[in-house]
């Protein structure tokens, strides 16, 4: 069956096995850092935004994604513009083995999208999803903080340009 | 899983939806997060009808004694929502909360948790402790039952090839009742082991209704009539509660698994009763 989405502000029609699960669809076309990690919704690897909210994609049926927006980490950034969460990610030491990465960004992305104030709480609650083998955590809720902070203060000085 | 699905339905109203699922000659299933469905290994569905677009089944909102909660709800939506007070309110957020993870939060709905029941399904007990009805929708024709019937006749059998829930309606308490709900799991985002949920209402100092829900540590969401008995009626003092959570931990038809012995769950669930309703007996005093 056909499938009509929107992957990081591009329209697709991907041709899709009914019974596909998202994380599989996505990586077929070729958004590779979504991960297949547990495939049954525990670690957060595989996370994506679905119309804004972060979502385990080795658990939802790609076909409940027509018509969705969806957002990967492809959609955030990438190496020469990275977003200010991932310049955290790397600057903080929150990168290691890299795997739990794509869906950790997304899962912090989507707490600052709706709370650009969060407090370490926060953050714990909002990332309470991706599991994460190499840091033990601290660094990362780190991270998300300074990116927090990091957002703040570019807003303010590009609102000062205008 | 799901080898013979063929296509999904993207139906906009209950009307429309209900229109699907009553399709002849196509075995149709309804969807919503799709959490249980992907994980299902049923291989005669052909046809998913994907709910979670019907606008008119997703809210929270309180009329006069009532929340009502749109079957599609995320439980995120719970688990966030500021309108919900006092000890309904705060039981439901709290237990949802504790299920699973904020992305699975997203995906998980209020009547996803009642259409597919699971011993892990953590709101059930909740909504049996609090007395809650389900509306059930037939196109435009509607029936609001207890949720307790739904859950013991089982959903599958309960509801029409083309009803589907709509909604949890929840009683609003007031002061003089108090609720709690505690989990027992291995890891807090681990498959819960032991769920109690319990209600106590206060009337001139004696509880006028109890109600003990349980929920992983036996098959499916059950309340223990035999452990509430005990209360109703008697003033609350401690004894009384041990012996309710005695009764309880004696009645419970405890499920095997191997996370733990029978024998180990029914001393915890001893133990959670009793700490339960003495958190819900704090509630119901202030």
């Amino acid at each position: 069956m056909k499938l009509n989405t929107r992957i990081n502000g591009k329209d697709y029609c991907l041709e899709i096995n009914p019974n596909a699960m998202l994380v599989d669809v996505l990586r077929q076309a070729g958004l590779k850092s979504v991960k297949f990690g547990c495939g049954e919704g525990s670690c957060g690897c595989c996370a994506v935004m679905i119309d804004g909210k972060p979502r385990n994609s080795c658990i939802t049926l790609a076909g409940l994604a027509e018509g969705a927006e969806i957002l990967t980490v492809e959609g955030m950034g990438n190496p020469q513009e990275p977003h200010a969460l991932q310049q955290a990610f790397v600057d903080s030491g929150s990168t290691q083995c890299g795997y739990c990465n794509p869906g950790s960004l997304i899962a912090a992305k989507a707490l600052l999208d709706s709370n650009p104030n969060p407090s370490a709480e926060d953050v714990k609650d909002a990332l309470d999803g991706n599991l994460c083998r190499c840091t033990g955590y601290v660094k990362r809720i780190d991270a998300v903080l300074s990116a927090a902070k990091a957002m703040k203060k570019s807003k303010k000085t590009s609102r000062g340009k205008k | 899983m799901l080898k013979k699905l063929t296509q999904f339905y993207y139906p906009e109203t209950i009307e429309e939806a209900c229109k699907y699922l009553g399709k002849k000659g196509e075995k149709t299933a309804v969807v919503a997060g799709g959490t249980s469905e992907a994980l299902r290994q049923d291989n005669s569905i052909e046809a998913l009808v994907d709910i979670s677009r019907v606008k008119e089944l997703n809210y929270i909102r309180k009329d006069s004694s009532i929340y009502r909660i749109g079957a599609t709800t995320p439980i995120q939506d719970i688990y966030k929502c500021s309108d919900l007070k006092g000890p309904s309110g705060e039981i439901l957020k709290y237990t949802a909360g504790k299920i699973g993870s904020t992305l699975l939060r997203n995906s998980i709905t209020a009547g996803g948790n009642l259409a597919a029941i699971f011993p892990w399904s953590d709101l059930p007990p909740v909504y049996l402790a609090l007395d809650a009805e389900v509306v059930l929708r037939k196109g435009k024709p509607k029936r609001t039952v207890p949720v307790e019937n739904l859950i013991n006749e089982r959903p599958n059998k309960f509801l029409g090839e083309n009803e589907i829930i709509a909604e949890i309606a929840v009683p609003v308490y007031g002061k003089g009742t108090g609720t709690s709900f505690v989990k027992f799991a291995k890891t807090a985002n681990d498959y819960s082991m032991i769920t109690v949920a319990t209600r106590v209402t206060l009337k001139s100092g004696k509880i006028e209704q109890a109600r003990i829900a349980l929920n992983a540590v036996t098959i499916s969401p059950v309340r223990i009539k035999d452990a509430e008995k005990i209360l109703e009626g008697q003033k609350p003092t401690s004894d009384l509660i041990a012996e309710a959570a005695a009764k309880t931990a004696e009645k419970a038809e405890i499920r095997k698994d191997f996370r733990a012995s029978k024998e180990y769950k029914r001393e915890v669930l001893e133990v959670l009763v009793r700490r339960s309703l003495e958190e819900a007996l704090e509630m119901a005093k202030k």
